[in-house]
């Protein structure tokens, strides 16, 4: 007789796809380094009002790592964390944009109006590339 | 219509191909393939991942500054017809292909000179590592072992596939 059945044949999956739902989201990098990171942002997001909702009433929070702390004692040694060193790592490097995957397919953009002369600096550059 | 890139690899998405995630912030990521749809929700960076446009361009392995590139553009303003701009245009399609593809070849060519001449000098940087190593390797000295078992040859006997009268047969005995 063959092999009744395989062990293993789930891959544990559930967990992978309950954490890539769109509703368990977290603030993506590029997010939190243009505009979280600029100082008049940070200060509002460091001094929050009290929200029943959040954890900690919403009063200890990494702005980085864009998360919630419980006590000061946590968010304290979540700075000391490894987790949190990697994260301001990442974030030391330009964020990846949409704008940067559409300059790397080597689509620009127009931002002046249309003119009859850009069309024909067109002609010129065409005949200085040939 | 209009080709939208993928956010991901950033090739071209077609209408009515692919999908489009929209962020909170009303920003919308387009996606070629479930692939590279499914890279971005594990959060990966483009930039870091050796098969999309962008970490080509990062790395200098495509042309990044040419004119050549900086045909294709964003317009968000229509342009109304005309048959003889459309025809210029198309015209100038082409010949643009001719030269961005020329530059490419010579970029490429360029780049495997470079790459050879960097993995000589690196190959012979191992050779001379290995040759002053302090691994040195000696012609096995011939010792005769005295501990060794000698083999006894047992005799065998010739069979012979020949049946001796009686029915018996020479490869019968048994020791």
């Amino acid at each position: 007789m063959g092999r009744l059945r395989r062990s293993r044949a789930h891959h544990a999956r559930r967990d992978v796809q309950r954490g890539a739902r769109t509703r368990v989201r977290t603030r993506d990098l590029d997010m939190i380094q243009l505009i979280d990171l600029d100082p008049k942002n940070r200060a509002a997001l460091e001094a929050q009002a009290i929200d029943y909702e959040k954890p900690g009433l919403a009063q200890h929070y990494c702005v980085e790592c864009a998360k919630y702390f419980e006590t000061d004692a946590a968010l304290q040694s979540h700075w000391r964390s490894k987790v949190h060193k990697r994260r301001l790592k990442q974030l030391r490097e330009p964020a990846y944009t949409i704008e940067e995957s559409e300059r790397a397919a080597g689509l620009g953009r127009e931002n002046r109006r249309p003119q009859t002369v850009s069309s024909t600096t067109m002609e010129t550059d065409m005949m200085g590339t040939a | 219509m209009r080709v939208e890139k993928c956010y991901f690899c950033s090739t071209n998405v077609y209408p009515g191909h692919g999908s489009a995630f929209v962020r909170n912030d009303s920003k919308v990521f387009r996606f070629c393939t479930s692939k590279c749809h499914k890279n971005f929700k594990m959060k990966r960076n483009p930039r870091k991942v050796r098969w999309t446009k962008a970490f080509r361009k990062a790395a200098g392995k495509e042309m990044t500054i040419d004119s050549t590139i900086d045909f294709e553009k964003r317009r968000n303003v229509p342009v109304r017809y005309d048959r003889n701009l459309i025809e210029t245009t198309v015209k100038a399609m082409k010949r643009v292909g001719e030269i961005k593809a020329r530059r490419e070849r010579v970029f490429f060519k360029h780049r495997m000179a470079a790459s050879r001449e960097k993995q000589r000098a690196h190959r012979k940087k191992v050779m001379e590592a290995a040759k002053t190593s302090s691994v040195k390797l000696h012609e096995p000295i011939s010792i005769e072992s005295t501990t060794s078992q000698e083999k006894i040859k047992v005799p065998v006997k010739a069979r012979s596939a020949l049946i001796q009268g009686e029915g018996r047969s020479m490869g019968m005995e048994i020791d």
